[in-house]
């Protein structure tokens, strides 16, 4: 039975029983960003200006049984809005390159069980590794470092204890990535990869600091016969209104060391009245896989678990959302963002930048408009904390 | 119904049911098109599917036997037409398989020895992670397969800093040459009874491209001369003295694309190119005139439309037709057929479309008479795939 089915014959369990049902509270928001982005660090080294509906979603959360039990669940429609991806130089994974791939349709699908000293979950959804989701913080375009900073998408079962301003949390998870905007986590693979987060957060203090390893079986080859990875990650987040930031430091080793990649990055908004410039600075190292014919595209398992090298991306972005007055339940909040890039080879390796993409460094422009509606997003990733979460540095005109 | 603030009564089992049902799934929901092998101009007479784990990478036929390398499921002996098992190519049989340590067994060589008139060793490369033009890594493992229902493992040569490719083997001399990435080629002693380690049966390692420009792909055997194809540097002619290697000619002559592999028969060469150098693709098969003292000429090149690689190369023992595997490309991936009647020349007979990415490798073999070409689908939906092509080679 394949996701989409089961999840029909759920909704249909559901509905004879809603009468004799607990009493719970659904919270729903949406998103859908309509953006513009022009850049020429593409392959070949021509301008590209494309539009997308990126970030699309519906987020439901329901809290039942006086909020001793949670449901999340988030529909990405990027299958259908950027079926090819979101132009982003830099960006990698899943057979993309620079191109941000899409990301499954049934995004998250998660049961929390929280408890004021510790929590359960499962389902689908984000491993207890790294920092938030890039979808929830400010800056519209994705940081290379998704697939070293965040795991998701994974079926996984968390444990977490609080004591104090400390959480701990573990989690077992299948290893493999998704393959395409309809798959789902093979869960046969389920409990070959696991993590463990350290979380401090002292009580006087917006500041968070969290450290985070995970060992990921065979991320990318579905059948488990590719390398495996060793995550690191550590990170301190800020946020006291209107002022939200991070700091974060990520390494992947693959396959026993024999490559390792690096990421660090750092990122700032501030809300001044309707305005919300932010910025980000980042420098990450990503593979670089042989692409199909469609330059954009990879060799995806690799092949023969080789690559073509290493390059380090440096990538500066600065930008501004100016929230609108609502128009009825709908929130508008149009983006203008900036980033340039330079890329590095790393060591050795038949990859040339500067063949490749006709430059080794250039301008990405990109102007949307972020349209929101009911709640806020929460905190992608972070199922210890329950409450809704705004996203960051957004300041609330219509509450 | 519902808002961002507004509570409605809904069931907690909700999204209990929801996410427990759905993620008990464990297909993928999305749907392969229509098997391109059906529409083959040429009898698809077996596939065969093995093992996904990686998939398959190569294949060595002899005598009615294929050893299918299939990663971390190790080699898989089949009977295709050897008898002893009820095989043929129609039917593979699974006679039986060995694992190498570590996994990632890519290609093999069965070694009949002339001399002792032995069919023991099967030579297994292993191919580790690597950086093109960088790094390498990948041991030879040695097999004895002198009881194919029981291989086992029996002896290793590894090299620190590189790792091994492709094979060719000067059976008469009882050399294996090894080609060895960034570490360039190797020459190994393979007579009498082998040791566990093949260190000191090591005769001696060339880098044809130096060691700033050598990652060689592999290696052929041809009138006394062996040729390399270099990824990075291109083709080679290197003299060999009982496995003694030095540098004739040749190299530094693909620079716009990455050499893959290569083949030679009848006083030519063919090789294939890989992946994208810059923004060239590997969609180009090379043709070499071969000079009197064995030095390359280019004289042509053949363009394959809509393939980034050229991953396998080689030509049937009449020396008629020429096949190649391709990969990397979206509908024209599969394998290739050409005419060598002009053999500086070669002239399209037909292609066996497969689905993307392609065909990784792709070898001839006699069996009862027919040809038949077979290669391997690799890495998604993996499958050995067996074409009847004798009406391309009668």
């Amino acid at each position: 039975m394949n996701g989409p089915a089961a999840l029909v014959l759920a909704l249909a369990a559901w509905l004879p029983a809603r009468a004799a049902a607990q009493v719970a509270t659904l919270h729903w928001g949406a998103q859908a960003i309509p953006a513009l982005t022009a850049t020429a660090v593409v392959p070949g080294g021509e301008t590209l200006t494309e539009l997308r509906v990126v970030q699309p979603f519906l987020m439901l959360r329901a809290d039942a049984f006086r909020h001793r039990l949670t449901g999340l669940a988030t529909g990405n429609f990027e299958k259908w809005t950027m079926p090819n991806g979101e132009l982003v130089p830099g960006a990698w994974g899943e057979g993309f390159a620079d191109r941000r791939h899409p990301h499954t349709v049934f995004h998250e699908l998660m049961l929390v069980v929280p408890a004021d000293r510790f929590f359960l979950a499962a389902g689908k959804g984000f491993v207890p590794f790294g920092s938030d989701d890039p979808m929830s913080r400010p800056v519209l375009r994705y940081p290379v470092n998704h697939h070293w900073a965040q795991i998701l998408e994974r079926a996984v079962a968390i444990g977490g204890a609080r004591d104090g301003p400390l959480m701990l949390e573990g989690s077992l998870f299948n290893g493999d990535e998704p393959v395409s905007p309809d798959s789902w986590p093979a869960i046969d693979r389920f409990g070959d990869s696991w993590s463990v987060r350290l979380t401090l957060s002292p009580p006087t203090t917006p500041l968070e600091l969290q450290v985070s390893y995970a060992f990921v079986h065979s991320p990318e080859n579905r059948a488990g016969a590719g390398p495996d990875d060793i995550k690191w990650s550590a990170s301190a987040r800020w946020e006291r209104s209107p002022v939200y930031g991070l700091l974060e430091w990520a390494r992947t080793s693959v396959s026993s060391g024999d490559l390792v990649y690096h990421s660090v990055l750092a990122e700032a908004s501030v809300a001044m009245g309707g305005h919300r410039p932010y910025g980000r600075f980042e420098v990450t190292e990503r593979p670089e896989d042989d692409r199909l014919a469609d330059p954009f595209r990879t060799v995806w398992p690799p092949l023969d678990n080789s690559i073509l090298g290493v390059t380090r991306w440096t990538v500066v972005t600065a930008g501004d959302a100016i929230e609108l007055k609502p128009l009825g339940p709908v929130r508008l909040a149009p983006v203008a963002e900036l980033s340039y890039a330079w890329i590095a080879k790393v060591g050795g390796g038949a990859f040339d930048p500067a063949a490749f993409y006709g430059r080794e460094h250039g301008l990405v422009v990109t102007l949307g408009v972020r349209v929101t509606a009911g709640m806020r997003m929460t905190r992608m990733g972070r199922y210890g904390s329950t409450a809704t979460m705004d996203e960051p540095g957004m300041h609330h005109h219509d509450e | 119904m519902t808002n961002d603030r507004g509570t409605v009564r809904r069931a907690a089992t909700l999204g209990a049911a929801a996410v427990l049902v759905a993620c008990s799934s464990t297909s993928d929901s999305s749907t392969g098109p229509t098997d391109p092998l059906n529409e083959s101009p040429l009898p698809v007479v077996a596939t065969v599917s093995v093992p996904q784990a990686y998939g398959i990478h190569d294949m060595y036929v002899r005598d009615g036997i294929a050893f299918v390398c299939v990663w971390d499921s190790g080699v898989i002996v089949f009977d295709v037409g050897r008898g002893a098992w009820g095989g043929s190519p129609s039917k593979p049989v699974r006679v039986s398989s060995v694992v190498i340590p570590g996994g990632a067994a890519h290609n093999a060589w069965w070694f009949h020895n002339p001399a002792t008139g032995e069919q023991r060793y099967l030579f297994v490369g292993q191919e580790g992670p690597g950086i093109i033009d960088s790094t390498s890594s990948g041991d030879i493992y040695v097999v004895d397969v002198s009881d194919l229902l029981n291989p086992r493992v029996v002896g290793s040569y590894h090299r620190d800093g590189a790792g091994t490719h492709n094979f060719w083997m000067d059976e008469d001399k009882q050399i294996l040459y090894a080609a060895y990435y960034n570490g360039g080629v190797v020459a190994i002693d393979v007579s009498g009874t082998l040791p566990d380690t093949l260190a000191l049966r090591e005769i001696s390692r060339i880098q044809p491209g130096g060691t700033q420009s050598t990652y060689v792909w592999g290696v052929h055997l041809f009138n006394g001369s062996l040729y390399a194809s270099d990824m990075v540097s291109g083709f080679w002619q290197l003299h060999t003295a009982n496995g003694v290697l030095s540098v004739a000619a040749g190299g530094n002559n693909v620079a716009e694309r990455f050499t893959s592999d290569l083949w030679l028969a009848n006083g030519y060469a063919y090789t294939g190119t890989w992946g994208r150098r810059g923004t060239t693709r590997g969609n180009a098969l090379k043709v070499w005139a071969l000079n009197p003292d064995g030095s390359p000429a280019l004289v042509d090149s053949v363009i394959t439309s809509g393939i980034t690689t050229v991953s396998d190369v080689e030509v049937s023992a009449s020396g008629k037709l020429l096949m190649f595997s391709t990969e990397g490309g979206g509908q024209d991936v599969g394998f290739y057929f050409y005419s060598l009647a002009n053999p500086a020349h070669p002239t399209f007979l037909t292609r066996v479309v497969s689905s993307p990415p392609g065909i990784h490798t792709a070898t001839f073999a006699t069996i009862n008479g027919r040809k038949y070409a077979f290669g391997a689908q690799d890495p998604s939906a993996a499958r050995l795939v067996i074409l009847d092509v004798t009406s391309l080679d009668p």
